[in-house]
């Protein structure tokens, strides 16, 4: 027994081993020695001094960088959204009606569609002579064109709406897989109690789901928080700080400015504060759900 | 549970072993001179016979493979006439070039001469990263380039970087548009505000808009308003002068003349090839983006000199070369950078690439005073004619690029959000000042 769990562990680990080679060396290699570069005015181009907590300090004085991170946490509002429209989309494509599989893929064109094209497509849909204001001003919503991506009151939600059609169909696809392990014979025993579809869903599909719903959400609030991509190649972060978001603001200290010491420090707060949101996404998913995690 | 303690205080001593690590020296302690940095002054006329071989690596921006021919013919006669030395030519995208040198700077194989814009070379120059040129040059050699542009990588009496090919921006004007508002494109607008003026008229009568610009802190010293202070210590631009431009350009906005957008360069080509503009501000590299986006309107396209602002100044937008502090040749590298950017050398190059050039006998060369009538030939000699004026807009700015991005967000702040000017200028000053004390 003892022995077999050996083998079988090291066989486990012989696995994981390749993936977890490269996650040590790009991933928690960086995290940990990020540590120690906070301490420090590091910047690749001159000597580097130890400036102690000054960096933490700084960082809570610095105006732009609580601002990016009211922005992130903004951002975070997407989370519940797109888990709710990619569990009903799964939901729909899960059903057999003609046609599905045609839906199911284009559905997840947006996931394999790299981001810089999604973006560039975006910012021509959205641009003032756009099709978007095209269509709203043919439709009467609006009266004048509007610059989205310009305009304070709209381009943080622009970029999360952005971020969600881009994420949903992944998320969908998560769901998909949980669906089809829900055996079917619960929901035949639940139509024999009585059950319509919403009480299919609120008391069958919905319990059974909460792993699924667990992981999604926590890599949800992850992907929210540390947006890059998206936010960097159509605003950079304006107009003024209206979208700026923590990742770009690190970046922008680290990679544009050479502060890595100082854009190390930011990115460890940033980390703790991840942290601190996935612990509380795991209470609030505590009890319940099929599968133990 | 005895593991996970274990675990704990292993990773805890990792971290301070590390921490240690960190601190207490990359190969870069304070008080070690960097080798190189205290190279005797070259005569920089006479080339200097290295002892033993070095081979000096040239970073350039985005000119391969389209000036092969002329930077392998110029390396060749280089190393000919330099026994000793090699010179291996590298060349990256421009977004690509501040990583690769960041990289190679850590893992202490630094280039030798390096191709940087003037903001990036200001910031990496006030971060004590870029060698000293005068302490290489002699005084002819400076004083062969315009002035302004020299001075723009000038800090604190040190020289960082030798000016390259530059560019200076022209008025390019949509005559059809210009035409159809009753404006004659034979006697284009002189200063800002006539500029300003014709923008409003082409809006009136045409609905197109005047023009649109990046909101940069150019916007300031176009109207004679200094960034920083005489000795480069604090902000200056937070003056009633400023409150009065940003309020301008605000109400300009609100009239549609200028675009209420903050238009990169690849935005500014859209509308004027839309002809959603009649007006473009920029350098003659405009004119190969509107032929291949929009030939019509190419052919309705002049180029006449740009109207300058309240400071009667044009700007210039330059390439220099830059020799790193960790250089293992500084001798050799001044050297050649200079020979790079000489008057015979930057005319060619001018030649080949449809450049200015930063030498001052350069402009001289018929190149630079005939035109043929073609819009590239117009706009080429409207803006060599200005470069004696020109100067660039960061002129000896520290932490160039961070400076930078604190007013281009503050202009974004009351332009495009509408926060109030007075409140936004006072907190970008104090952003400012906080970047000049911390250096960073």
């Amino acid at each position: 027994m003892y022995k077999g769990f050996r083998s079988e562990s090291f066989s486990a680990w012989a696995f994981m081993a390749p993936g977890l080679l490269f996650l040590a060396v790009f991933t928690f290699w960086p995290i940990i020695y990020g540590i120690p570069l906070s301490l420090t005015d590091y910047s690749v181009i001159t000597e580097t001094n130890v400036v102690g907590l000054d960096n933490f300090t700084r960082a809570f004085q610095d105006h732009n960088f609580l601002i990016s991170l009211w922005n992130s946490l903004v951002y975070v509002l997407i989370v519940p959204v797109i888990q709710i429209i990619s569990i009903l989309m799964a939901i729909l494509v899960n059903s057999r009606i003609p046609g599905v599989k045609m839906f199911r893929a284009a559905y997840y064109i947006p996931v394999v569609t790299s981001m810089v094209a999604v973006a560039l497509i975006w910012s021509w849909l959205l641009g003032n002579n756009g099709v978007v204001n095209y269509l709203l001003l043919k439709a009467g919503i609006i009266s004048e064109q509007v610059s989205w991506l310009s305009t304070n009151s709209t381009a943080l939600y622009v970029l999360m709406f952005i971020t969600m059609w881009k994420g949903l169909g992944y998320y969908m696809m998560l769901y998909l897989a949980g669906l089809q392990g829900i055996p079917a014979d619960l929901y035949e025993a639940a139509r024999v109690d009585g059950a319509g579809p919403l009480r299919l869903i609120v008391h069958v599909t919905l319990p059974l789901l909460r792993p699924h719903i667990l992981f999604c959400t926590l890599i949800s609030v992850m992907g929210a928080i540390r947006v890059f991509d998206e936010v960097y190649i159509l605003t950079k972060g304006g107009p003024g700080t209206s979208t700026l978001t923590s990742s770009v603001y690190i970046f922008q200290k680290g990679l544009e400015q050479f502060n890595f010491g100082y854009a190390s420090a930011l990115g460890l707060i940033v980390s703790v504060m991840v942290g601190a949101l996935s612990v509380l996404v795991f209470r609030l998913n505590r009890k319940g759900g099929v599968n133990s995690y | 549970m005895g593991t996970n303690r274990k675990g704990f205080t292993v990773s805890l001593l990792l971290t301070m072993s590390m921490l240690l690590a960190a601190c207490g020296g990359n190969g870069n302690t304070k008080g070690t001179p960097d080798a190189g940095s205290t190279g005797e002054p070259g005569t920089g006329a006479e080339a200097t016979a290295a002892a033993e071989p070095v081979k000096l690596e040239f970073w350039t921006i985005a000119l391969q493979p389209t000036f092969n021919d002329y930077f392998n013919n110029l390396i060749t006669q280089y190393e000919s006439s330099h026994p000793g030395v090699t010179v291996e030519w590298k060349d990256y995208p421009y977004d690509a070039i501040s990583q690769r040198l960041l990289t190679s700077t850590a893992s202490g194989k630094s280039p030798d001469v390096v191709n940087l814009n003037t903001e990036f070379a200001s910031q990496l120059g006030s971060k004590g990263a870029l060698l000293n040129l005068n302490e290489y040059l002699t005084d002819e050699q400076a004083k062969s380039y315009f002035e302004g542009i020299y001075n723009s990588t000038v800090l604190g009496g040190q020289a960082y970087a030798l000016p390259w090919y530059t560019g200076t921006e022209v008025l390019f004007m949509n005559k059809k548009l210009v035409e159809k508002a009753g404006l004659d494109p034979a006697s284009p607008p002189q200063t800002r505000e006539e500029l300003v003026e014709w923008a409003r008229q082409v809006h009136e009568k045409t609905g197109a808009a005047g023009y649109a610009q990046q909101l940069v802190s150019k916007l300031f010293p176009i109207d004679g308003i200094p960034i920083l202070n005489e000795d480069k210590t604090a902000a200056a631009f937070n003056t009633p002068e400023a409150e009065a431009m940003i309020a301008q350009m605000r109400d300009l906005m609100k009239e549609g003349v200028v675009l209420k957008e903050d238009a990169d360069f690849s935005k500014q080509i859209q509308y004027f090839s839309g002809e959603q503009v009649a007006f473009q501000l920029s350098g003659p590299t405009f004119i190969n983006f509107i032929k291949t986006s929009a030939p019509d309107v190419y052919k309705n396209t002049i180029a006449v000199p740009l109207p300058t602002g309240k400071a009667n100044l044009r700007l210039s937008n330059s390439m220099n070369l830059v020799v790193p502090q960790k250089s293992k040749n500084p001798q050799q590298a001044v050297e050649f950078a200079a020979f790079l950017t000489n008057a015979e050398n930057q005319t060619a190059f001018s030649k080949v690439a449809n450049t200015l050039p930063s030498s001052k006998a350069s402009i001289q060369d018929p190149f630079f005073t005939d035109s043929d009538g073609s819009l590239e030939a117009e706009a080429k000699v409207a803006s060599s004619q200005s470069l004696d004026k020109a100067t660039d807009y960061m002129v000896g700015v520290p932490s160039a690029a961070d400076i930078n991005s604190a007013l281009a967000r503050g202009l974004q702040e009351i332009l495009m959000n509408g926060v109030d000017i007075k409140e936004t200028l006072n907190k970008v000053e104090k952003e400012v000042n906080n970047i000049i004390s911390q250096g960073s």
